[in-house]
């Protein structure tokens, strides 16, 4: 039902939209499985989704706004909606009104399309795309997977829009799915990052903050090391000829070599071993702590259990 | 008398035969009945010639039974020091794995090798295949046998320390006799001392009177004699007791080394004569325990360490200064003292001949190399295996029954259903 878009539009989301949708749907999702734990029965999902576990996670719906210019249509914003299950419709009333709120905040925004979670369009989700094409002739359905994959390493997000195909001798709309980047304002940035980067609760201890700032610029590390070795392997491939010459990736490969090495002169060895032997010696420190810890507790309890005349009372018990 | 014969010939057959390492334990067994058999015992003097066929290398299991029983028969000294040679040559060629199924007769033998050596007082003969057979012996480099101590012994007899090096610097995590480690310890201690490696010396010799120890034995108290006097040549000073040393150690060591405890105070004083009054006094029992280089040592260190303290006061010094403050009688002896003391690494300086002047500069060691870095990975390296041991030890310790008996009766409740730490049935 899906296949690539040929509209030319680009599309630019903005991560407040997603951490609405998310939050949208985890916040449902923990009042129904609260509500639900009272009750005998599962509540039934709306939209007819194929809950495989039961209960399964209600659908969420919403609307997307923001800012058409020509070619490009960036979604700043979005709000949730009401869904009525019986009717398949949106609340169409509660639209009128938001959007007028809205407005009146940002005028240049313009109701975009809708968005919904799940893991793939359904067929009533064209009616809800239909209803909305009043209000904007091209609308747009941003869908959200939540469901959590581990190796999947792309937000789980598309963007589909219409198009009149002809399948059958019916002319009919089908969704089309569309490419997206991310645009980002400062201020989103920075929350991001901070959700990003949540701390447990009681991380006011330099130790847990220590280990993970050092667990970041490992992984970091890491991912980076993964990166080059790809690199390598792919031009080596090349060079055995398994893998067709490719000048322009080759010419990339060589102006990012000829950046190296950012620093390269007697005094910045110096320093940078110096620097490095610092840490390692405060490295060393903490070992030799360590051990000296642990030599003193075997110590005590040698002498407790081997020496025959010990010290007697005042020890209560080693915890 | 041939019947006899016959079995040995048949055993050796098949020491020849059963070569593989699958073979290894059922000619073990073989040779484990026929050391009971009379026979083989009563044709040992007849066994050289027979040695000779074997090769050690591929038969050293086989090798090794027939040799024992060759050297602890009724066989003349002379024989055996002809046999000397081949004694070494199959030391320093067995299999390791072989000779590890028999490894009782195997230091029966190198003993008799070592006495041998001694009494032919050529112990610079017994060094290097003792050393290979230390070596194949031991599980590990952390394993101390009872090889270790007569290998030291022969080196220190031979003044050969350099091949005692490399045995001396693995640590020692394992050791099956105390007296071994006593032994291995002291003798250790001793060849640093020879090396004039104060600090490692000093390590060796702690050991020896800190181990765990029910009854004071003579090994721990000449191990700490000469503790203090490295330790006065090292340090100026003698640490007190550590927490782990034995309280056996503690109460009565120093009272059997009054006469170095004399000494550390004349030391402390600062004052040549007063430390030459001290040792005139105790002549004799220096001279007694064979200590006397090492407390003429201690006299030459004194200046050493005057020469020290004052880096740390003044930052230029004039040699004629030095002399005065230090007493020592001119310049020249001065310059002398300190040309010395820079080629040791012990301070850090340079002479000026012209004026007669003595720059002392700060260590201009900046930990800024590659090889700094090296170092310190290896030092981390040992630090972490050395961690976890030690934490093996503790866990092993905490569940040990001794401790538990005394740790449970010291226990106080605070409340009736307060959880008991220790089990009753360890009480």
């Amino acid at each position: 039902m899906a296949s690539s878009s040929s509209s030319g539009i680009t599309f630019k989301l903005h991560p407040l939209v997603i951490v609405n949708i998310s939050d949208h749907y985890t916040r449902l999702k923990a009042q129904t499985l609260h509500s639900g734990e009272s009750s005998s029965c599962a509540p039934p999902s709306n939209g007819g989704t194929a809950g495989s576990a039961p209960p399964a996670p209600p659908r969420v719906f919403g609307c997307v706004i923001g800012v058409q210019r020509g070619r490009t249509v960036e979604i700043f914003n979005s709000f949730e909606l009401l869904f009525d299950s019986k009717t398949h419709t949106l609340d169409r009333a509660f639209l009128e009104k938001k959007q007028e709120l809205y407005k009146k905040v940002f005028p240049t925004f313009y109701i975009l399309g809708w968005y919904s979670t799940g893991s793939d369009v359904e067929e009533a989700d064209m009616l809800i795309h239909r209803s909305l094409m009043d209000i904007n002739e091209n609308p747009i359905y941003v869908l959200l997977n939540p469901a959590i994959i581990h190796s999947q390493k792309d937000l789980p997000i598309s963007i589909y829009e219409t198009e009149l195909h002809v399948i059958d001798g019916n002319p009919q709309l089908i969704f089309v799915k569309s490419s997206y980047n991310i645009e980002t304002v400062e201020a989103e940035r920075i929350s991001v990052d901070h959700v990003a980067h949540l701390k447990p609760s009681d991380g006011g201890s330099a130790a847990t903050q220590l280990a993970a700032h050092l667990t970041g610029i490992h992984s970091a590390i890491k991912m980076l090391n993964s990166r080059v070795r790809v690199l390598h392997q792919y031009l080596v491939a090349m060079q055995r000829g398994e893998i067709p010459l490719d000048n322009s990736l080759l010419r990339q490969v060589l102006s990012l070599l000829r950046r190296l090495p950012a620093i390269e002169s007697e005094k910045f060895q110096d320093e940078f071993l110096m620097e490095f032997n610092d840490t390692l010696l405060m490295t060393y420190l903490a070992m030799f702590t360590n051990c000296t810890g642990t030599m003193n507790d075997v110590v005590e309890k040698f002498n407790i259990a081997y020496d025959r005349h010990s010290r007697r009372g005042g020890r209560t018990a080693f915890i | 008398m041939a019947a006899a014969m016959e079995t040995v010939e048949s055993l050796v057959a098949h020491i020849q035969a059963l070569t593989k390492p699958e073979d290894v334990a059922q000619l073990h067994s073989l040779l484990k009945q026929s050391q009971s058999d009379e026979a083989l015992r009563s044709q040992a003097p007849h066994l050289a010639p027979l040695l000779a066929d074997l090769d050690p290398a591929k038969h050293s299991l086989g090798y090794l039974y027939l040799l024992d029983t060759y050297l602890y028969s009724s066989i003349s000294r002379e024989q055996v020091a002809a046999f000397l040679p081949s004694i070494a040559r199959f030391l320093n060629t067995c299999s390791a794995y072989h000779i590890r199924f028999a490894s009782d007769k195997f230091i029966s033998v190198c003993r008799c090798f070592k006495d041998q050596v001694m009494r032919q007082q050529t112990p610079i003969q017994g060094i290097i295949p003792l050393r290979s057979a230390v070596q194949k012996l031991q599980n590990s480099s952390e394993q101390l046998t009872t090889l270790h101590s007569d290998f030291l012994l022969l080196c220190l007899l031979a003044k050969c320390y350099k091949p005692s090096l490399c045995i001396l610097e693995n640590d020692i995590f394992e050791a099956e006799n105390p007296k071994d480690l006593f032994l291995f310890y002291y003798y250790g201690g001793m060849i640093y001392i020879g090396l004039k490696r104060f600090s490692k010396a000093l390590e060796c010799l702690h050991n020896v009177f800190t181990s765990p120890m029910a009854n004071l034995n003579a090994i721990a108290i000449e191990a700490y004699k000469k503790y203090i006097l490295v330790s006065l040549i090292h340090s100026g000073q003698v640490p007190p007791f550590p927490k782990y040393a034995s309280a056996t150690a503690q109460r009565n060591l120093k009272n059997y080394a009054q006469a170095y405890l004399d000494l550390t105070t004349a030391y402390a004083t600062g004052k040549h004569s007063e430390i030459e009054a001290c040792i005139q006094q105790h002549i004799e029992k220096f001279q007694s325990d064979n200590n006397l280089g090492l407390v003429k040592q201690v006299l030459s260190s004194l200046s050493k360490r005057n020469i020290q303290r004052l880096t740390q006061t003044y930052l230029t010094l004039s040699l004629q200064d030095i002399s005065n403050s230090v007493q020592l009688n001119g310049s020249k002896e001065a310059e002398l003292h300190v040309l010395h003391m820079i080629q040791d690494g012990e301070i850090h300086a340079t002479i000026n001949q012209k004026d007669g002047m003595v720059i002392f500069h700060e260590d201009p060691e900046e930990y800024k190399t590659c090889q700094m870095v090296n170092q310190m990975d290896l030092s981390i390296q040992r630090l972490m295996s050395l961690s976890k041991k030690l934490t093996a030890i503790d866990e092993h310790i905490s569940c040990d029954p001794a401790y538990l008996t005394k740790i449970g009766r010291e226990r106080t409740k605070y409340e009736f259903d307060d959880f008991d730490s220790v089990p009753p049935k360890y009480l």
